[in-house]
């Protein structure tokens, strides 16, 4: 008897469109909901979570002195054979890096150099905004590196941003020859 | 004189009307990607003027200087000639439709319509039907598998619900005793005609969906399996007055609406003036055409085959004879 019922109800919802209202209520009621899109780059952008792996940076210990002591393991375990160390050592005895150059071209974000550092020197930050119009740009050496923003406390949400003007990218418009993408890889 | 200043008024409605409908379609694509923007919680154009206002305009002086590619193998003069055929008859049909009464201009009383036909109505569904050539002219011309069948389709689908929508206005016919847009308006000022004609909205509205060819049953464009169907080969300027005459056929579908069953320009309960009722309704009914599109999916072809002739065929006979009785 009910399922009788069922079926009638169903035939006469069917005759007077009772599922078409429902997708217009349906999408009506989307219509005036908030929308999801983040407005980037005009107005907001997306911090990324304290785990992401983003650019990376070099820290310093509470003297101000570079943490990295040029081991070069971060250099040996790199997948991509994209870090590049010159150590010296200064007048106390102490090594430390006189060149440290990572071509993030090249870098697949594995975060296996902030695994492998011995010294916790080296780790992956939360910027993800470096694209260049030339690849010689990705190749960031020691001093930019330590300039670089650190972990953020907090992550996974929207701060304010603005568009990057152009003045702010550096742009390389005379390449003569062309960018060599093998300089950085050592015959070993 | 007199006869100078009735020309000249003429002239002057008709430039105003061609200008009004040449520049409706920038707000109404606005409209429409913003309604779809915020149906899929999106927000749509943002960036062009505020909240994306000009962005029919950036997209218009787009489509102006982009390249007016025409393929190799096409029938040159038909592939020209197809875009101004699509266009013209929407805009033709306008001459005969009423937009209110007349208002007063310093005295002078100024008719808001062109021209009072007897036949206005039987002239409407005629010339309408000459967009179809359009169409078809469009996608034969082309040479191209996609256009080809798109106009196919659109050619079939106009056909099976040409009939039903002329079925459905005869209803309408019936109650006003008139052809006269005029009078089927002034003979609704007590009681809309969609309480006496339900059914005949309905086969009516759902024949409009598909002679505007929109959502759910854009066939001929069904960018899914045809590219984009009749015009899949358009580019440039030609393209944009496929878009235009698109946009023109789904206003004058609403427009028809309103004055065939929800009684034009007369308003219930909120004294307005009677042309921002009619205003109002009709943007209603523009606003439910968009609002399909992005609801329901498309038909199948059969479907809709199927419908056209097995369900507002029989509907729309059924109800002009359930009409006839009523009347007698
Ligand atoms: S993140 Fe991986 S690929 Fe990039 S520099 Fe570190 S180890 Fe090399
Ligand atoms: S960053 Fe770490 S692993 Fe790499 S050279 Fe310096 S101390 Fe060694």
């Amino acid at each position: 008897m009910s399922r009788a019922l069922d079926r009638a109800g169903t035939w006469i919802g069917w005759a007077f469109f009772a599922d078409l209202a429902n997708g217009l209520a349906l999408t009506f009621g989307y219509m005036f909901s908030r929308s999801v899109t983040m407005q980037y780059p005009d107005k907001e952008k997306w911090l990324p979570y304290a785990r992401y792996r983003g650019h990376h940076f070099l820290k310093r210990d509470e003297a101000g002195e570079i943490k990295c002591v040029a081991c070069e393991l971060c250099a040996r375990i790199c997948p991509c054979d994209c870090i590049e160390v010159v150590p010296y050592e200064d007048e106390n005895g102490n090594r430390h890096p006189a060149k440290f150059e990572i071509d993030t071209a090249r870098c697949l974000f594995c975060g296996l150099c902030e695994d492998a550092c011995p010294a916790d020197a080296i780790a992956l930050g939360q910027q993800y905004e470096f694209s260049s119009f030339s690849s010689r740009d990705l190749v960031i050496g020691r001093d930019d590196l330590l300039a670089k923003p650190g972990k953020a406390a907090t992550g996974g949400g929207v701060v304010a941003a603005r568009l990057n003007t152009q003045k702010d990218v550096l742009v390389e418009t005379n390449e003569p020859r062309g960018y060599n993408w093998w300089r950085n890889i050592r015959r070993t | 004189m007199e006869t100078v200043v009735a020309l000249g008024l003429i002239v002057f409605k008709v430039a105003f009307l061609i200008a009004i409908l040449l520049l409706l379609p920038l707000p109404l694509t606005w409209l429409e990607r913003k309604i779809a923007g915020h149906i899929q919680q999106r927000m749509g154009p943002m960036r062009v003027g505020w909240h994306g206002l000009l962005q029919p305009v950036a997209d218009g002086i787009k489509l102006l200087t982009k390249e007016d590619h025409i393929p190799a193998e096409a029938d040159r003069f038909l592939f020209k000639l197809a875009p101004i055929l699509a266009l013209a008859p929407p805009f033709v049909v306008f001459v005969a439709i009423p937009f209110g009464e007349s208002i007063s201009v310093r005295g002078t009383e100024i008719t808001l319509y062109l021209s009072d036909m007897n036949v206005a109505l039987l002239f409407v569904i005629a010339v309408i039907g000459i967009e179809v050539y359009g169409v078809i002219f469009g996608g034969w011309a082309a040479n191209s598998k996609y256009a080809v069948l798109g106009s196919l389709r659109t050619c079939a689908q106009m056909i099976s619900y040409e009939i039903p929508m002329g079925f459905a206005v005869i209803g309408v016919v019936m109650l006003a005793q008139s052809m006269s847009l005029l009078d089927i308006v002034r003979a609704q000022a007590d009681l809309w005609n969609v309480v006496y004609q339900p059914v005949g909205f309905f086969v009516f509205f759902v024949a409009g969906l598909a002679e505007a060819q929109r959502i759910p049953f854009d066939l001929s464009e069904a960018e899914g399996d045809l590219g984009a169907g009749f015009h899949t080969e358009y580019s440039g300027i030609r393209f944009a007055l496929f878009m235009v005459s698109e946009y023109v056929i789904m206003l004058l579908v609403s427009v028809l609406t309103v004055i065939l069953f929800f009684g034009g320009w007369n308003g219930v309960l909120v004294p307005l003036p009677p042309l921002v009722w009619f205003v109002l309704k009709v943007a209603f009914f523009v606003y439910l055409f968009m609002w399909f599109r992005f609801t329901f999916p498309r038909y199948r072809y059969d479907q809709l085959m199927a419908i056209g002739w097995k369900v507002l065929l029989p509907l729309s006979l059924a109800n002009i004879i359930i009409t006839g009785v009523a009347i007698s």
